[in-house]
Order: structure tokens, then sequence, then C-alpha cells
């Protein structure tokens, strides 16, 4: 039933923020964020789960841990990335919103290209001379 | 529940500050009209009267209430006392030692010294003149008094309530 | 959770008494006084908000292994 308590902050937290809003938008601005903060760091103790699982998972079936590093490592860009890119958008600034989901992808490919290199060199290796 | 209680508490002492602040700025106009009135009982005294100073002096303490009834309590017991302090420094001297316990402000003390430096020395004419000149100047600056008390009187009640919800707030 | 939901509140809690401060302090005619205000809260607040993003950025860090 964490889903409710979860709704449930949500709804009373924009009511606050609509109320502050007008008198003055600033402090709406930072319960937003705040808000947001709060439910994200609730989420990340149940994403805590998953990954140990996965862990588990790929230490089992032999797969080379860097990869599997590397892959989280992806979705934890991911994830900060698109918080931060929402909560700039909140604050009316779409210009920075957009740079930083740049800057995400970008480090993204860059975490990406040792993966895609050992990829080539399998299938090079695996194509007849 | 304490927690509650204790909030409540500074919520309350906040708005106690609140009102007493704004009761100072009442106080200021009342008291100011209250000594105009004064120092016309005091003209009447001394044009009709004959009353030599000390006694009237006296009298005014009697017939006043506080705040000022003690401050010419002082000037009558400075005049009497055996150290021989002219008229202008017994009613400095009161003046100044009691100002403090009026809600009154620099402006009015200014215009009440001035009127004792003519007390006493001058003759009965210029006295009434003299008294006549501090009562319109007090007229003045009560006006100025009612107007600053209009302006601030609610906002200081509100701001001492907000200051108390304010710290409640921020010690949760 | 119990910790931050209070924290919520405190947060709009201040925001809120803070705009009713600096309007009544703007009547009064002392508007000056009133920015005043109004920055220290925000500063506190923003004491507040920076404090659990760090906390968030240190889960994250620990949790997604370090980057």
């Amino acid at each position: 039933m964490e889903i409710i308590q979860i709704v449930g902050l949500g709804l009373i937290a924009t009511v606050l923020i609509l109320v502050i809003k007008e008198q003055k938008p600033i402090f709406a601005f930072l319960l937003a964020t705040f808000t947001g903060i709060v439910i994200f760091l609730f989420l990340i103790n149940q994403v805590r789960i998953v990954i140990q699982t996965l862990e588990l998972l790929a230490e089992k079936s032999n797969v080379n841990t860097i990869f599997l590093k590397t892959i989280l490592k992806i979705i934890g860009i991911a994830y900060i990335a698109e918080f931060g890119a929402q909560i700039v958008r909140d604050a009316g600034q779409e210009s920075i919103a957009s740079k930083i989901e740049l800057a995400g992808k970008m480090l993204i490919l860059v975490m990406a290209v040792p993966i895609i290199s050992v990829i080539i060199d399998t299938v090079l290796k695996l194509l007849p001379a | 529940m304490l927690k509650l209680l204790g909030a409540m508490l500074i919520v309350v002492a906040g708005a106690m500050i609140g009102h007493i602040k704004a009761r100072r700025l009442a106080d200021r106009p009342a008291q100011i009209r209250r000594f105009i009135r004064v120092l016309q009982q005091l003209e009447t005294e001394i044009s009709y009267g004959f009353t030599p100073l000390p006694e009237a002096m006296h009298k005014l303490a009697q017939q006043t209430a506080e705040p000022l009834s003690s401050l010419f309590a002082g000037i009558t017991s400075n005049l009497q006392s055996s150290t021989g302090l002219t008229v202008k420094e017994s009613w400095e001297q009161a003046v100044v030692e009691r100002w403090p316990y009026t809600a009154m402000q620099e402006g009015e003390q200014d215009i009440i010294l001035q009127l004792g430096s003519s007390l006493g020395t001058t003759d009965r004419e210029d006295q009434l003149k003299h008294l006549r000149l501090a009562s319109s100047q007090l007229g003045s600056m009560e006006s100025e008094a009612a107007e600053e008390q209009r302006r601030f009187e609610k906002m200081w009640r509100s701001l001492g309530v907000l200051g108390g919800a304010l710290i409640v707030v921020m010690m949760y | 959770m119990d910790v931050d939901v209070n924290a919520i509140f405190q947060i709009a809690g201040i925001g809120i008494i803070i705009a009713m401060i600096h309007t009544v302090l703007k009547q009064m005619g002392k508007e000056d006084m009133a920015h005043w205000v109004t920055l220290i809260g925000f500063i506190v607040v923003l004491f507040m908000v920076v404090r659990m993003l760090d906390q968030l950025f240190q889960e994250i860090k620990t949790i997604f292994l370090f980057q």
C-alpha cells in the first residue's frame, strides 16, 4: 500500500504548491523539488532490491561483471538526468533542461563505447577470416 | 502533546509581544492628550489661582493618573527638597527620570523640557504664553502619533502572531 | 519517510508564513525589511532542500555502483 502513501503525498504537496505559487513562486519551486526528492528517495530503496537480484543473477550466469556495472551506471545516469531535467523544466527553464538531457545522452554514449567496441571485436572474431 | 503545548505557548508569546507594541502605539496619543489637559489646568491655576509653583505641581500630581502623576510628584519633591535646585533643574531632573515610563517620545520630551526652562523664571504673562505654545506643539505631535497608531497598530499585532508561528514551524 | 513528510509540511508552512509577513511588512512601508525576511527564509529552505538532494545523490551513487 505504499503507492497510496506516495500518491497522497504528491497530492497534498501539489495543493500546497498551488497555494504558495501565487504568493512566492520561488518557495513553490523549492517545495516541488523537495517533494520530488522525497518520493525518489523512497523509490530508491525499492530499486535497490531489484538491482541486488540482478547482480545475483549476473554472478550466477558467469557474465563478466563489468557489463552489469556499466549497464547499472547507465541506468543511474538516465535517472538522474531525467530527474534534474524535469525539475528544471518545471521552473520554466526549458533550455537548461534540454542541455541536461543532452549531457545525459552524451555521457551514456561515452560509457557505452567500450562495450560497443568489445561487441564489434567479438563479431569480427566470429566472422570467418 | 507536549510539543503542541510548547508550540502554542510560543505563538501566544509572539501575539503578546505584538499586542504590547500595538498598545504602546495606542498609549502615545492618549498620554499626549492628557498632558495637554494638564498644561491647560496649570494655565488656569497660574492665571486665576495665583498658586505658587510647588503647590500647583502638587495639585496636578494628585489630579492626574499614572504615569503623569508620578512625574509631577517627582517635580514637587524636587522643588521641596532642601538641596536648593532651581525650578528648571528640578523640572528637568524629574522629567528625564520618569520619561521612560511614559509612552511618549523624544519630540514631546524636548517640548516639555523647553517649557520647564521658562517656568519659574518669567512673569505670569510670559508663562501663560509659553504654556499655550507648548499645548499647541503637543497638539500637532498628538495628531502625528494618532496617524502612526492608525497605520501600524494592526500591523504589529499580526506581525507578532506571524513571527511566533514562524519560529514554531522552523523548530518543528 | 516520516521525517521527510514532516519536512515537506515544514517547508510549506515556512513559505506561507513568510509570504504573509512579507505582505504585512510591505503594507507597513518597510519593504526593504520585507525583502530581507523573504531572502532569509528562502536561504533556510534552500539549505533543507540541498541537504536532501545530497542525501539522494549519495544513495544513487551507492546503489548504481559508485559512478
